[in-house]
């Protein structure tokens, strides 16, 4: 007999609409709600053994709440977790994307399911997800589709774009029998001979950034300086990595008007760090900002600048970096960043 | 070679082959040196290279048939006729610290050997130290040179030994008659100044145009590298001198192709430069009337948009192209894999993620450092480092066989 | 690269290792080649853009 725990919203849980929104995770034993469906689909053999829920709001914005949520589910001892379906609800899908990540970092199988189109998706690790319908009109389909991914999951498989899998794919190294010339001539031959063949690496999909509106005052603007061309004070004394790091520095200028060479140096391992390490500015243009600030052509540079590794750094670590960023930075009232990129 | 040895004097003996740790010092010698010592690893050894430098396989021309590494060991004449002896199944290592290098690690059994090409080699590893006051430009340049030195002298010694095996490398190979297509190689150096360099004919190719090479002149070492970053992706000297896509397409020629044409092309590090070597090169390829090509790099993604910008100016000039890429898809591999694709061609060929993590056990020895920092962990202790810190291990000139697939 | 991944406002400069600089120019010249990236950078965040734009200047990188 399987034990499995499904984890609902407050209002498929039965505590109420926006109103509920807040609610602290909690458990039902059993099936409730759509769980009384699952559980009929999912057959005998298979028992959702609690219903853990949070409002979506709590969930959505505190990891407290995802790991007091975690604690409620791992005390089950379940086989497996359901979550959703969250259907086009981005907050609901955010919060099943985080318990099943958290889940599955804790050693328990966990499948979500949600629309293709929910902002929680990209919240969930690889492999979790399968596809529901945009709205609750399609809750008997999403239920059938969670089921069956349940029954596959419970059996040892990974679910795979048959089972409706959405969302992150999980790529992996593996050992060829050729090596990767002899791939790339067999590669270029079938594709002048006009055979059928595959390339191995898939294209990207990038988002798409909105652009902030322009700055009105200038004047009066408080500009950031920052980097990516991995620029510290000499002797890295915070110890940024030369490749693929996983943090950012932030280090003050008040009152400095320049950068000298013996001050900073770059720990960039992407590049020939000689001519910054000659000439910091080369990296962090400080010297001319402050001309730029003494003439009023702004209002004022940022006490401090920003820093990190821009080598092998992965796009999702990216791409977080810069999200801190424009948080810390809007917190500190600055209106534009310059970045210098390597 | 079946088996290696340190002794009082470096000789040949069918299939062994001893050196002498006097002959070695000798070729390192150098005031900006010192406390120059050699070991071997072999392939099984509880072993480990740490801060690994360059690699070189021992290769010599016959007396007075021209000199191997030229523009180093000799006048930088062109080189590639004639015989060369080749010593296959041992190389040349340096190991220890240099600025700008990036911690490079090779284990010789356990997961890691079968990640490296040079897992499976018998290594002559040295190791040296900077000579108090010397620069490191002055080291960079003895090493290099003592390594140079050092693989002509292994190969020195088996010159009068009845070689294992023959091969003849005719250029790029007699004309064929019929409708083979004809296809060609673009290989980017890495050229990004000290420490990061790659020298043919003795000179840094930063600046250079892309130019025609005979393959030949790769086989007599007429590429040298000097670049120490990204350790998975690095191609090391010996990776010039048996250059896989050059392998691949003397193997097939006459039979599915026509390897019609090998260039060379540096990586700039400015965006102008760039988009003009990218052109030049494709340009090249098409004055060679090549029906394809395939395109290599040295670096991580500042090189993919020198293979992209490649495969897209072949692709304006009607020409199809595969590019060799490494992943960085992230730890566990759901981050996009290429940031810099081509736009107008979609041919890429993958070596690997280079952020999955792989986990080496401890070994009994270590050469190169007391540590690896870069895992913080003594050099010969077990070691959880991403594949992107394995030498060779993603090798983008091709010699590797990690490429990723979709789990799930 | 920098347009490929969609960022709205890019300023072109003339090298890797020295994106606000050039050591080809004797120092006070280098100083000024920095002083018009920034003006172009001060010039790009008072513009408005709808997707990824390059603020090149009248002189060529």
């Amino acid at each position: 007999m399987s034990r499995v725990v499904f984890y609902l919203n407050q209002f498929f849980a039965g505590l109420g609409g926006e109103d509920a929104a807040n609610v602290e995770p909690g458990v039902k034993r059993g099936a409730v709600g759509p769980g009384r469906k699952l559980q009929e689909l999912l057959g005998s053999g298979h028992e959702i053994v609690a219903t853990v829920y949070c409002g979506d709001d709590r969930a959505a914005a505190n990891p407290e709440a995802i790991a007091a949520v975690l604690a409620l589910v791992a005390a089950e001892r379940p086989d497996l977790l359901l979550a959703g379906p969250a259907f086009g609800s981005g907050r609901y899908g955010v919060a099943c994307a985080r318990v099943v990540a958290a889940a599955t970092a804790a050693g328990i199988p966990a499948i979500a399911a949600m629309h293709p189109d929910n902002p929680g998706l990209e919240d969930a690790p690889a492999g979790a997800v399968i596809a529901s319908g945009a709205s609750v009109r399609d809750m008997g389909q999403a239920l059938e589709r969670l089921a069956g991914a349940a029954r596959r999951r419970l059996a040892g498989e990974l679910l795979t774009a048959a089972d409706g899998r959405i969302g992150k794919v999980a790529r992996k190294n593996v050992r060829s029998d050729r090596v990767a010339a002899a791939r790339a001539v067999d590669l270029l031959l079938a594709r002048l001979e006009g055979r059928p063949a595959a390339a191995e690496v898939p294209l990207p999909r990038f988002d798409s950034v909105t652009p902030a509106p322009p700055v009105e005052d200038l004047g009066h603007a408080t500009v950031a300086l920052l980097t990516e061309g991995g620029l510290v004070p000499v002797g890295n004394p915070d110890r940024l990595e030369s490749a693929r790091a996983t943090r950012w520095l932030r280090y003050s200028i008040a009152g400095k008007s320049a950068a000298p060479s013996g001050q900073y140096a770059s720990v960039h391992g992407g590049f020939s760090t000689t001519w910054a390490n000659e000439d910091p500015h080369r990296l962090l243009p400080l010297d001319v900002a402050r001309d730029l600030e003494r003439e009023g052509a702004i209002g004022a540079l940022h006490t401090e600048y920003f820093a990190t590794t821009g080598n092998g750094t992965t796009v999702p670590t990216a791409r977080r970096f810069g999200v801190e960023w424009a948080a810390e930075l809007r917190r500190a009232g600055i209106q534009a960043a310059i970045l210098t990129a390597t | 070679m079946q088996a290696v040895s340190l002794g009082s004097e470096t000789r040949y003996d069918g299939g062994t082959l001893a050196v002498s740790e006097q002959d070695v010092r000798g070729a390192f010698a150098d005031d900006a040196l010192v406390q120059v010592r050699a070991s071997w690893v072999s392939p099984g050894d509880s072993a480990r290279v740490v801060k690994l430098l360059d690699t070189v396989e021992p290769r010599t021309k016959a007396r007075g048939g021209g000199g191997v590494f030229p523009g180093f060991l000799g006048p930088a004449k062109a080189q590639g006729r004639g015989e060369t002896h080749v010593v296959r199944g041992v190389a040349v290592m340096a190991a220890g610290y240099l600025p700008r290098a990036q911690e490079a690690v090779l284990d010789m059994s356990g997961p890691g050997a079968l990640l490296s090409p040079f897992g499976g080699t018998h290594n002559l590893v040295v190791e040296f130290a900077q000579a108090p006051g010397a620069p490191w430009e002055r080291v960079d340049v003895a090493v290099r040179r003592g390594l140079l030195e050092l693989a002509r002298l292994l190969a020195d010694a088996t010159l009068g030994a009845p070689p294992d095996d023959q091969e003849t490398v005719d250029g790029l190979g007699s004309e064929v008659s019929g409708a083979l297509p004809r296809i060609g190689a673009i290989t980017n150096l890495q050229t990004q100044g000290t420490f990061k360099d790659v020298f043919v004919y003795g000179r840094s190719f930063a600046g250079a145009l892309p130019t025609f090479i005979d393959p030949n002149e790769l086989d007599d070492g007429a590429v040298v590298s000097g670049q120490f970053g990204h350790p998975a992706l690095k191609n090391p000297t010996y990776l010039y001198q048996n250059h896989p896509v050059v392998r691949e397409l003397r193997a097939r020629h006459g039979r599915e192709l026509q390897f019609a044409g090998l260039v060379l092309a540096p990586e700039p590090v400015e965006a102008a430069q760039k988009e003009l070597v990218a052109a030049h090169a494709a340009r090249l390829c098409a004055t060679a009337r090549l029906d394809g090509v395939v395109v290599t790099k040295e670096g991580g993604g500042n090189a993919d948009a020198d293979i992209s910008l490649k495969i897209d100016a072949l692709a304006d000039l009607g020409i199809p192209a595969v590019g060799l890429f490494a992943e960085m898809s992230g730890a566990e591999g759901t981050a996009p894999p290429v940031v810099v694709p081509p736009e107008r061609g979609t041919d890429m060929i993958s070596t690997g993620n280079y952020d999955e993590i792989v986990r080496l056990p401890a070994v009994a020895r270590a050469l190169g450092g007391s540590r690896v920092d870069v895992a913080g962990a003594a050099a010969d202790a077990a070691l959880e480092v991403p594949t992107a810190v394995l030498y060779a291990a993603l090798s983008p000139i091709g010699a590797g066989r990690l490429r990723c697939e979709e789990v799930g | 690269m920098a347009e490929r991944v969609g960022a709205p406002r890019i300023v072109p400069t003339r090298g890797i290792p020295y994106p606000s600089g050039d050591p080809a120019l004797p120092p006070a010249e280098e100083r000024a080649w920095r002083r018009e990236l920034l003006e172009r950078a001060l010039r790009a965040v008072t513009t408005p853009v709808t997707g990824p734009t390059v603020f090149a200047g009248p002189t060529a990188p």
